[in-house]
């Protein structure tokens, strides 16, 4: 047990993480029904937004800038953790505006649309950035290893696990516990019934991704110090997520959470013991699930199921 | 039928759609989206047709990086040739397209500069499955191939090939130059982390097999799935297994994460670390504490030798925009593999396959022409390029801010040579190697 005990530990913050990737993902799915295949490139624009905003070069202002520089690396990274998600938020916005076309015809539309866009973005990243492999600087209280009795674990870890969680519970209240939530809720349930009561909903859609795409944002802050910040990035995200939602249940939030653990802890576990299966291992845990349960964990019964 | 039923149906269509368009795409690995790049970079000199270089790099995937900088090697010195005239009085062209660190696609690329584009020859290579699919197809046509910088063993060795020159030194060259004295210095026992394909396994089996020739203990091997992200349950394990000394066989992206989160967990200085080989373009721009342990390598942009400081600055005034601002051993391989070719071409006299291979399967290069510390030589039974192998650490001391490795010792090719592969590699003979004139 003692020496299962620290993979333990480790599948379950490598779980959150996973859940934490999938989060905006699920948002997107669940209410409005459009898988965002753009939703990696969007993972790591915010892994390079974050970057930027930890040292900007702009080459106006220097004063500005030297000021900036000067303060401590925790403080620009709390900007960056904060600010990161609007920036890519707002490019998610615009993304929106151009996914209007694609609503009510076949998915395929916006399925192409995002995966253009996924393409555009990389490209843009290695453009503005570069190809090469960046690191973002973290703040000296969460670098390092920590150590518990035997084990030494990287306190950066614990850090991104305990954010995904705080991240998760706040994203749960925001949509069970606020008349937006409700709201939300409401459009993807019945969106003709909701643009009746008199919600915008054009508005709406464009809030909903726009938030889904700030967490993808933030999990790309979140990730990039584990990682590593190199523009091809996203599609390690996007895969698991994908996989995530729908062994969790299409919509579900805490399927995507249970989803996320799961697969941290067989790829934590398999990396241990059976290093080769390790990606593989999730895999094999979406084909037993599904294969058992059509409609993931927490997914609502279709009319489809007998 | 009911809404509801409509509304479960369309959802089931749009997931199916994603899920197929990710398993077939890959986002940006998609052979049929493209990035079909094509350059056609040389006019065509008057009343000569074009000799045609097919560049099978990556673009996309675990190898993109040292891709990119190999593909800026070959083209400088396509560059050179063509402002002195081309070869033969013909211009070069060169054609890209990306083999996205895939051998399934390593083959149609393959397949498509032989018989669409009538590339004479090609040129390029990083992931050792992908150069093994790409010879494959180059043997069934008699195309001359230049594997540039993939280093499985088994290129030279039972996947060698008639038409088939490997430029880079391979996990045996680099596990010779290392091993030994990382034993005497750090210790016995061993855990190998290997990358699970042809270039990972090849490379721990020649290390295991030196471990265990010189009384050492391989206690693990760990396989490191291709593009793995997250390293903690590996790391975990080699904290609770205690070797002295983890020899790494982990490429591209892999290692650029793993190095992350070995210094996350402070692993770095304890155990010791070899990484049997190290690519310029997966440590460039990581900080110091990233770039531990030792390491091999063929080149290095500050080494003091003649021709070295020219050959930087001549990358530094063609390729001013790009992210590294020097060369690294990828593009330094791209460089010779294809100037190297391009000389056999004319020594020849002749663009026949057979007549080219002839002289490069006797080709000797001075130190001085190399910008190595010792001779090479191709080796006729592997047509591998037996080289000066080198070994580095961490500039602690650097002289500039690209200047990032320290290079320990320098080792001449007899001391370090393969010699498994001359006996696992059965060339193809000339006759049955299918003959043509580009």
């Amino acid at each position: 047990m003692t020496t299962l005990l620290p993979h333990l530990v480790n599948g379950v913050s490598l779980g959150l993480l996973f859940a934490l990737i999938a989060l905006g993902f699920m948002l997107i799915v669940g209410v409005m029904e459009t898988i965002n295949l753009a939703h990696g490139s969007l993972f790591a624009l915010g892994m390079y937004v974050a970057l930027f905003l930890m040292a900007p070069r702009l080459g106006v202002f220097p004063e500005l800038q030297a000021a900036y520089l000067a303060l401590p690396v925790g403080t620009r990274y709390a900007i960056a953790l904060f600010l990161a998600p609007i920036v890519v938020g707002i490019f998610g916005m615009a993304l929106e505006l151009c996914m209007r076309r694609t609503y009510g015809r076949d998915p395929l539309y916006g399925l192409l649309l995002t995966f253009g866009a996924a393409l555009v973005i990389e490209e843009l990243i290695r453009i503005v950035w570069g190809s090469n492999e960046k690191q973002l600087p973290l703040p000296e209280a969460v670098s390092g290893a920590v150590l518990i009795g035997d084990l030494i674990y990287s306190r950066y870890r614990f850090f991104a696990a305990g954010f995904a969680c705080v991240l998760i519970v706040l994203l749960w209240l925001f949509i069970e516990k606020t008349p937006y939530g409700a709201i939300i809720k409401a459009g993807a349930h019945d969106s003709e019934m909701v643009r009746a009561l008199g919600i915008n909903l054009p508005r709406l859609r464009l809030f909903v991704f726009a938030l889904g795409v700030g967490l993808a944002a933030i999990a790309g802050v979140v990730m990039a110090p584990i990682w590593g910040v190199r523009p091809q990035v996203g599609v390690d995200a996007v895969v698991p997520a994908f996989l995530i939602i729908v062994l969790g249940g299409v919509g579900s939030l805490w399927g995507a959470v249970i989803a996320g653990l799961m697969v941290g802890m067989v790829v934590g576990i398999t990396g241990a013991y059976a290093s080769e299966w390790s990606l593989l291992s999730m895999y094999l845990l979406f084909i037993v699930v599904v294969s058992f349960r059509a409609r993931g964990l927490f997914g609502k019964k279709s009319v489809l199921d007998t | 039928m009911d809404e509801s039923s409509n509304h479960a149906r369309q959802r089931r269509q749009l997931l199916k759609a994603s899920a197929l368009s990710l398993a077939a795409g890959g986002l940006g690995a998609a052979p049929f989206f493209g990035p079909w790049k094509l350059n056609h970079a040389w006019a065509q000199a008057a009343g000569k047709k074009p000799l045609v270089i097919g560049l099978t790099m990556d673009a996309s995937g675990q190898y993109a990086a040292s891709g990119g900088e190999e593909r800026l090697g070959a083209m400088m010195a396509i560059k050179e040739f063509n402002e002195k005239g081309g070869v033969l009085g013909r211009m070069i062209e060169a054609i890209h397209m990306d083999t996205e660190t895939t051998p399934a696609t390593g083959s149609r690329v393959a397949e498509r500069m032989i018989t669409r584009n009538e590339a004479a020859f090609l040129v390029g290579a990083l992931h050792s499955g992908v150069a093994n699919a790409i010879s494959q197809v180059a043997q069934k046509y008699g195309c001359v191939y230049l594997n540039t910088n993939s280093s499985s063993p088994t290129e030279a060795g039972v996947n060698c090939h008639r038409v088939k020159f490997v430029w880079d030194g391979n996990g045996t060259n680099f596990s010779h130059a290392i091993v030994k004295n990382a034993m005497k210095v750090n210790g016995k026992n061993w855990l190998l982390l290997t990358n699970d394909y042809v270039w990972g396994h090849n490379t721990s089996k020649a290390t295991r097999a030196i471990v265990e020739a010189n009384g050492g203990r391989v206690m693990e091997e760990l396989l490191v799935p291709q593009n793995t992200r997250d390293f903690a349950s590996y790391l975990l394990k080699i904290q609770q297994i205690k070797p002295d000394v983890v020899a790494a066989a982990v490429g591209g992206d892999d290692v650029k994460s793993l190095r992350q989160q070995v210094v996350q967990m402070n692993l770095n200085n304890k155990p010791a670390w070899i990484n049997n080989q190290q690519d310029w373009a997966d440590v460039y721009g990581l900080g110091p504490d990233h770039i531990f342990g030792v390491f091999g390598t063929n080149w290095y942009y500050r080494l003091d030798l003649p021709g070295v400081k020219e050959f930087v600055a001549a990358y530094q005034k063609a390729y001013p925009g790009v992210a590294m601002k020097v060369p690294g051993n990828c593009y330094y391989n791209g460089y010779m593999a294809t100037r190297e070719l391009l000389r056999a071409v004319e020594r020849a006299g002749s663009t026949n396959n057979l007549k080219v291979i002839r002289e490069l399967e006797g080709l000797q290069v001075s130190a001085k022409d190399r910008m190595q510390h010792f001779d090479a030589y191709m080796s006729p039974t592997t047509h591998q390029m037996q080289q000066t192998i080198y070994m580095a650490t961490y500039n602690d001391k650097p002289a500039e801010k690209d200047d990032i490795f320290k290079m320990l010792t320098q080792v001449p090719p007899q001391e370090v040579e393969d010699k498994e592969a001359a006996g696992a590699c059965k060339l193809e003979s000339y006759e049955a190697t299918p003959s043509y004139e580009a």
